[in-house]
């Protein structure tokens, strides 16, 4: 097993009045199972528009070995809201951010976990195909959405968010599973093809163009969507659900998403 | 300047004759001479083992304008696809069908182009496209404006004052530092502005004309000047099942007119759109062969090919009708354009697929025309960049065209419907080197009039354009041409070294090419009494900040086109 810290250094990423983001995406248990110490620290990062080496930004320390990425633990420590992408694109072992992490976390992600200890910006499991990522805290906009213009979003993996979640999360998701222990804020599952989400707290319009896939919202429902149909009352667990059927407004032979209310 | 020499290549230079012989080629002060003043102080490329062409011409690839830049907004998906960060002497680059400004100077050259034409330029945005043109590295390029579905040239065909008429097109070339007249769906697109389209003998709304009789109109207009380029038409119905009949008729529509140079008097383009039989795209198939008949028994055609290239690309034309169909059979994101009294355009995403029977007979068109047409001084290879497909794309193109062995095996992968709604299969022909040279730079070159401008060709006194690819002119293997097409193994661009082994050295900038017909003063001047009055009545800007101005054509290479005697 083999742990890489990398604690953020204060005032690293200040330039001037700002304080600019730095890119992590190559700091991945893929990437760097088998680099040396040395070559970890000498790593190259864009901070904004330019590259600087790890070193320069955080502070590290590695322990241990690693035969793949399966056995290495990455973790993240200090301020780290301006620090983004982490786990871009990973496929296996652990990340693991102590505070809350900037935009993209998790996103494109194959494998492995993550587990934010804290909350997460815009972005998070953007277009995510696998693995775990656990957001103790809030999650910002778009969650386990497609960047713009994109028609997949989220096809796979498990989402569990302890706190609220912003704006459109799993907008053209595919599937996969979405927890949000709190509220969702408008139009979750937006043009949803597939999967499942689970809002445990209230919800803004949810299930909008949805053609597929499912979401349970076990607090209220702000704003139905008018074009959902009602269907029948089933049980879950012991609950009863009102289950509705839509969004008809992408035409009737399209409608086949599910929208299960607590009733 | 210094000196040049490429030796032991291959050489290919069909408008020259020159066909594969290793021969050694001069180059001083970005042109190609006979021989060298210093034979030792040359800078010296060995071709050994190489095939060496005139820089490639693209007639037609849509690189430039409003119209692209409204694709690459619509498309921020295609932006993340091609993303090459700053490097060397190259600036960022986004897009694979949309791609931005530097990477299609970097790209193009890169397979070895060193000529592009824009062919669709509005005249009211012409600003818009020269500002890109001349934000496009590297190649030399032109753009053609949009003059059919223009109030004024309606009013003109009306009126069947050709005088007036030719008068007018000429300013308008002048006014937007155009090369010549593109048509594009003519009088469907100002049908469109009445949520119509128009069939090549149908009026068009509120104008008592047809679509043939503005072609026609615009054809006599055209040849009244020594234009290098004829009319570029896109013709009506374009994408239509059974649409082959309005095609054939379409090219009779000029027939008998004669050119005011050596030249055909109608360049029909992405004419793979238009080869289409049946009723409904249930009975869709390819009548490629009565098109490649056609334009075998007939001088005055020529063609580009609008080849299909597999996978995912943006549709983008000023024939709003028609992006407004795509749009409905794909349910896709779509955004349309009016532009006033001149013209509109519309965008939708598009997927070919290879599992979709009609998109596989599609497919099949481009090389079927390439192939059923048996001169291929009538042919420029295309896809329409990006409606068929992106141009980077070409050497995939070029790799089948050579292999009837490839052409088998992605038959073998596409949907069956090709054995039986195309004969691409019973086709045996394969193009060889010096053909390629032909459809990808010559006869592009001749077509567009710029073999007389140093384009095209490597004889002395032309443009020293050349590209180098690593291949042997001997080479037979599909997947081999195709690497060697894509990355040249130098591209030559005015005497300049820009590409070398597949990277690019060096950014000079391109030249804009333009043509000014040269109408009479009395006549000029009375067509600028019912400009001026357009002008005051509808624009929404006023005459004197119509005409695109010098700023704008930093590099300019102006083309005089006198009247015909």
């Amino acid at each position: 097993m083999r742990q890489i810290v990398f604690k953020l250094r204060d005032g690293a990423l200040r330039s001037g009045a700002a304080e600019v983001p730095v890119d992590v995406s190559p700091l991945t248990p893929d990437k760097l199972f088998g680099e040396g110490e040395d070559e970890i620290k000498s790593t190259k990062v864009w901070w904004g528009n330019r590259q600087e080496n790890v070193e320069r930004i955080f502070e590290v320390s590695v322990s241990g070995d690693a035969s793949g990425a399966e056995e290495v633990k990455v973790v993240f420590e200090g301020e780290l809201r301006k620090v983004k992408r982490i786990g871009y694109e990973m496929s296996a072992g652990e990340i693991v951010a102590e505070g809350s992490v900037g935009m993209h976390c998790g996103a494109r992600m194959r494998g492995g976990r993550i587990t934010v200890n804290g909350s997460a910006d815009c972005w998070a499991g953007c277009e995510m195909h696998g693995g775990t990522l656990i957001i103790e805290g809030d999650a910002g906009d778009n969650l386990c959405a497609c960047y713009r213009g994109e028609t997949t979003g989220m096809t796979g993996g498990t989402v569990v968010v302890k706190g609220n979640a912003g704006e459109c999360i799993a907008q053209y998701m595919a599937g996969g599973e979405i927890t949000v222990r709190g509220n969702a804020d408008m139009l979750a599952g937006l043009d949803m093809k597939g999967g499942k989400i689970v809002i445990e707290g209230d919800a803004v319009m949810p299930g909008a163009n949805m053609s597929g896939g499912e979401i349970i919202v076990k607090g209220k429902v702000i704003d139905m969507m008018p074009s959902f149909k009602y269907e029948e009352t089933v049980t879950i667990d012991g609950e009863e659900y009102k289950k509705y059927r839509g969004d008809f407004a992408i035409g009737e032979k399209k409608a086949k998403g599910t929208l299960l209310i607590r009733s | 300047m210094a000196e040049l020499l490429i030796k032991n290549g291959v050489v290919f230079d069909p408008i020259n004759g020159v066909k594969g012989e290793k021969m050694d080629i001069c180059i001083r002060d970005g042109k190609i001479v006979e021989s060298l003043h210093d034979e030792h102080g040359a800078r010296v490329i060995d071709a050994s083992g190489c095939v060496v062409m005139p820089g490639g011409v693209d007639a037609h690839a849509h690189i430039a304008g409003g119209k692209v830049n409204a694709g690459r907004l619509l498309r921020p998906e295609d932006g993340r696809r091609g993303l090459e960060p700053k490097r060397g002497v190259c600036k960022p680059c986004t897009g694979y069908s949309v791609p931005n400004t530097w990477a299609t100077g970097y790209r193009y050259a890169k397979m070895g182009y060193t000529f592009v034409m824009e062919p669709a330029m509005p005249p009211l945005t012409a600003r818009h496209t020269h500002e890109e043109l001349v934000d496009t590295p590297i190649i030399d390029k032109a753009a053609l404006p949009l003059i059919d579905n223009n109030w004024m040239t309606l009013q003109y065909v009306r009126d069947e004052n050709y005088e007036m008429l030719s008068a007018y097109v000429a300013w308008m070339i002048r006014a937007t530092r155009g090369y010549g007249i593109k048509i594009v769906n003519p009088g469907g697109t100002e049908a469109w502005g009445f949520a119509k389209n128009c069939g090549l003998d149908d009026p068009v709304p509120h104008w008592d004309v047809t679509p043939a009789d503005i072609i026609r109109a615009l054809a006599h207009a055209n040849e009244r000047y020594e234009m290098p380029h004829s009319i570029h038409v896109h013709g009506n119905m374009l994408g239509h099942p059974g649409n082959y009949e309005t095609t054939l008729r379409t090219f009779d529509v000029v027939k008998g007119i004669s050119a005011s140079m050596q030249r055909q008097t109608m360049h029909t383009t992405h004419i793979q759109f238009f080869c289409y039989g049946g009723t409904s795209w249930k009975d869709f198939e390819s009548k490629a062969d009565e098109i490649a008949k056609y334009v075998n028994e007939n001088e005055h055609i020529t063609i580009d090919l609008g080849s299909i290239i597999l996978g995912d690309t943006t549709t983008m034309t000023a024939d709003g009708p028609m992006e407004y169909t795509l749009y409905r059979l794909t349910g896709r994101k779509w955004t349309n354009h009016d532009v006033e009294l001149e013209t509109g355009a519309g965008i939708v995403p598009f997927l070919y697929s290879s599992r979709n029977p009609v998109h596989s007979v599609q497919w099949t068109i481009g090389l079927e025309l390439a192939l059923l047409i048996k001169n291929p001084w009538k042919v420029v290879l295309s896809t329409d960049h990006p409606n068929a497909g992106p141009f980077i794309g070409y050497p995939i193109l070029i790799s089948m065209l050579m292999s009837k062995k490839r052409r088998d095996e992605v038959m073998k992968e596409v949907h069956p419907a090709v054995f039986d709604r195309s004969s691409l299969a019973s086709i045996d022909r394969e193009l060889d080197f010096h053909e390629i040279a032909i459809i990808t730079r010559a006869s592009a070159a001749k077509i567009l009039g710029l073999h007389n401008h140093g384009k095209g060709h490597l004889g002395v006194g032309a443009d020293a354009d050349v590209a180098i690819y690593g291949i042997s002119h001997e080479e037979s293997d599909a997947g081999a041409v195709q690497r060697a097409f894509l990355n040249a193994k130098y591209t030559i661009k005015c005497g300049e070294i820009v590409v070398k082994d597949g990277e690019i050295v060096a950014t000079p900038e391109g030249r804009t090419f333009y043509v000014e017909p040269e109408c009479e003063e009395s006549l000029m001047n009375e067509v600028m009494k019912d400009i001026e009055r357009l002008f005051k009545e509808y624009y929404t800007v006023s005459l004197s900040n119509y005409p695109v101005q010098d700023v704008y054509t930093p590099h300019p290479y102006v083309i005089k086109a006198p009247m015909s005697g």
